[in-house]
């Protein structure tokens, strides 16, 4: 699971000046080629910089991704529930070990990474700061944060980094039973009593603007964004990955007869894109800066699971082995 | 800290006033792990772990990568004892750049990988007899190389490896049955019919 949307830092205008023109060039004849772009190659440093920060924010997604979910485990509603729930977040924390690892063979080792998760200068999908009341919020982030995760991850996986694109194939493999086990949960719900019904519906109004959010804001169409996505770090624009999601999803969440709370959201059938009412984005900057219902509690979770394993990385700590850059 | 989840509350306080940075642990050592997913197949690379030794990163390796996924057995070695040879373009072929080495020393085994296309990942070869690494390459370039191209080759002291042992095997042998992890096993097409038939009336 992962919330895309990326924010990108600005690109400043000296950085790509002093860059070899021989070697950028090939470099972009090779990712126009299709052939993936792999650690021992030659590559710009904003390349390195903007995939280090793409593929770290994937990994803190996945791993505090697997906290307002995990939380349901010992609640979830019987044996198979609970069984199901496990498995799929113990599915999230590997993503993050996946993807950790091949944000390392850019150059940055595990520990900064989960350094700057905790003190709070990296950033994660905004949708895991806000809380899940009920098993039925539970089961909207098992179906539809993950439906929109594997639109993300989709395109993501066709991109030019060869060691990401590795990590997010099995990753995508994982996910297909998530999103048909979150559907699951959802039509029980939904073919259930009055009360679960409801249930459900409330869940659903609480996350449709977080959901809205977690493509994030339309991309200003720069120079920065055509660089990215020449190099193929970027696949698509969060509007083209947002309307994709609406186009699958809306339809399925309609046909088990719960409303969605937009009044404006319907289909242009001309232009074929679905119109909506423009989400809260000023709450989403002050959610994504730390104001959010949950920031302090996830990111204070994680710094106590760091300080209490502590003494455990100290006594498995010995000489002889020593951490190098993973190689692929 | 006021939460929702009754074992965030149940947390021990820690000393969260603390804000002096943490003291930078020696990360763990790195190691490659490769899997094999059917008998008959070769091992392919599938990543890394981090561990303190070769067993522990053996163990933490089952879990990462063979959790979900049919595999039979799995080599683990730690990355700094991995030889890499230079990594090709085009038409150019990693073997190219080998050349003949005169043996020094006892002789030992080593693994041979080969990576068959840019973008994929490695896959066991065979093993050779040789001194040295680079003689292991040399070896290896008469007597593995075929006509498929190979664009970069990783060689293994066959000691540096912790292969699987029978006893290791046990978590493998019940994937199959745990069908709750299969997406196959969440058919609400039934369900979800009957509902949208009882709502129409």
């Amino acid at each position: 699971m992962y919330g895309g949307g990326n924010t990108f830092e600005g690109i400043k205008s000296d950085e790509l000046t002093g860059e070899d023109p021989i070697k950028l060039a090939e470099f972009e004849a090779r990712i126009e080629r299709g052939e993936k772009i792999e650690p021992s190659d030659w590559m710009p440093k904003l390349y390195r910089k903007q995939l280090i920060r793409m593929i770290e924010q994937h990994a803190h997604s996945e791993i505090i991704g697997a906290l307002p979910e995990g939380t349901w485990i010992t609640r979830a509603p019987g044996f198979k529930r609970k069984m199901a729930l496990m498995a799929k977040v113990q599915d999230e924390v590997g993503h993050g070990q996946l993807l950790y690892s091949a944000a390392e063979t850019l150059g940055k080792s595990r520990e900064e990474m989960i350094d700057d998760l905790i003190n709070g200068k990296s950033k994660y999908s905004n949708i895991f700061n806000y809380p899940t009341f009920t098993w039925a919020d539970c089961c909207f982030i098992s179906w539809l944060v993950d439906a929109g995760a594997i639109v993300n991850q989709l395109a993501n996986a066709k991109g030019s980094y060869g060691p990401y694109c590795r990590a997010l194939d099995r990753i995508c493999a994982e996910e297909s039973f998530h999103l048909k086990y979150g559907h699951h949960c959802v039509i029980y719900l939904a073919s259930g009593t009055q009360t679960q019904r409801d249930m459900f519906q409330e869940a659903l109004n609480r996350w449709w603007p977080p959901m809205m959010h977690f493509f994030g804001p339309s991309d200003k169409i720069s120079v920065h964004t055509e660089i990215l996505m020449k190099w193929k770090v970027k696949m698509g624009t969060n509007d083209d990955m947002r309307n994709q999601f609406l186009d699958m999803y809306v339809p399925k969440i309609w046909e088990l007869g719960f409303t969605i709370p937009d009044p404006n959201l319907k289909k242009n059938t001309e232009t074929g894109r679905w119109e909506y009412t423009e989400p809260d984005w000023e709450e989403f900057k002050r959610v994504i800066n730390g104001d959010g219902p949950c920031n302090k509690e996830r990111l204070e979770v994680r710094r106590i699971a760091e300080e209490r394993g502590r003494w455990v990385r100290e006594a498995l700590r010995t000489p002889k082995t020593a951490y190098v850059t993973p190689l692929a | 800290m006021k939460s929702l989840d009754p074992r965030v509350n149940r947390l021990p306080k820690t000393d969260s006033a603390n804000t002096a940075p943490k003291v930078p642990l020696d990360q763990f050592g790195t190691f490659e792990v490769f899997v094999q997913p059917k008998a008959g197949k070769p091992f392919q690379h599938e990543g890394i772990v981090h561990a303190p030794n070769l067993e522990m990163a053996y163990v933490l390796a089952k879990e990462a990568f063979t959790r979900r996924f049919t595999c039979v057995s799995i080599y683990v070695a730690e990355t700094r004892n991995i030889h890499i040879s230079v990594l090709t373009d085009g038409d150019d072929d990693a073997y190219n750049h080998v050349s003949e080495v005169t043996p020094e020393g006892e002789k030992t085994s080593f693994e041979i990988f080969h990576l068959f296309k840019r973008g994929k990942q490695h896959q066991h070869v065979g093993a050779v007899v040789a001194t040295n690494p680079n003689e292991a390459l040399w070896i290896a370039s008469q007597e593995l190389r075929t006509d498929k191209q190979v664009f970069n080759i990783w060689t293994i002291r066959t000691s540096d490896i912790r292969f699987t042992n029978q006893d290791d095997m046990d978590l493998w042998l019940t994937l199959p049955e745990k069908k709750f992890r299969d997406a196959a096993a969440y058919k609400g097409g039934d369900k979800l019919k009957t509902f949208l038939e009882a709502s129409k009336n």
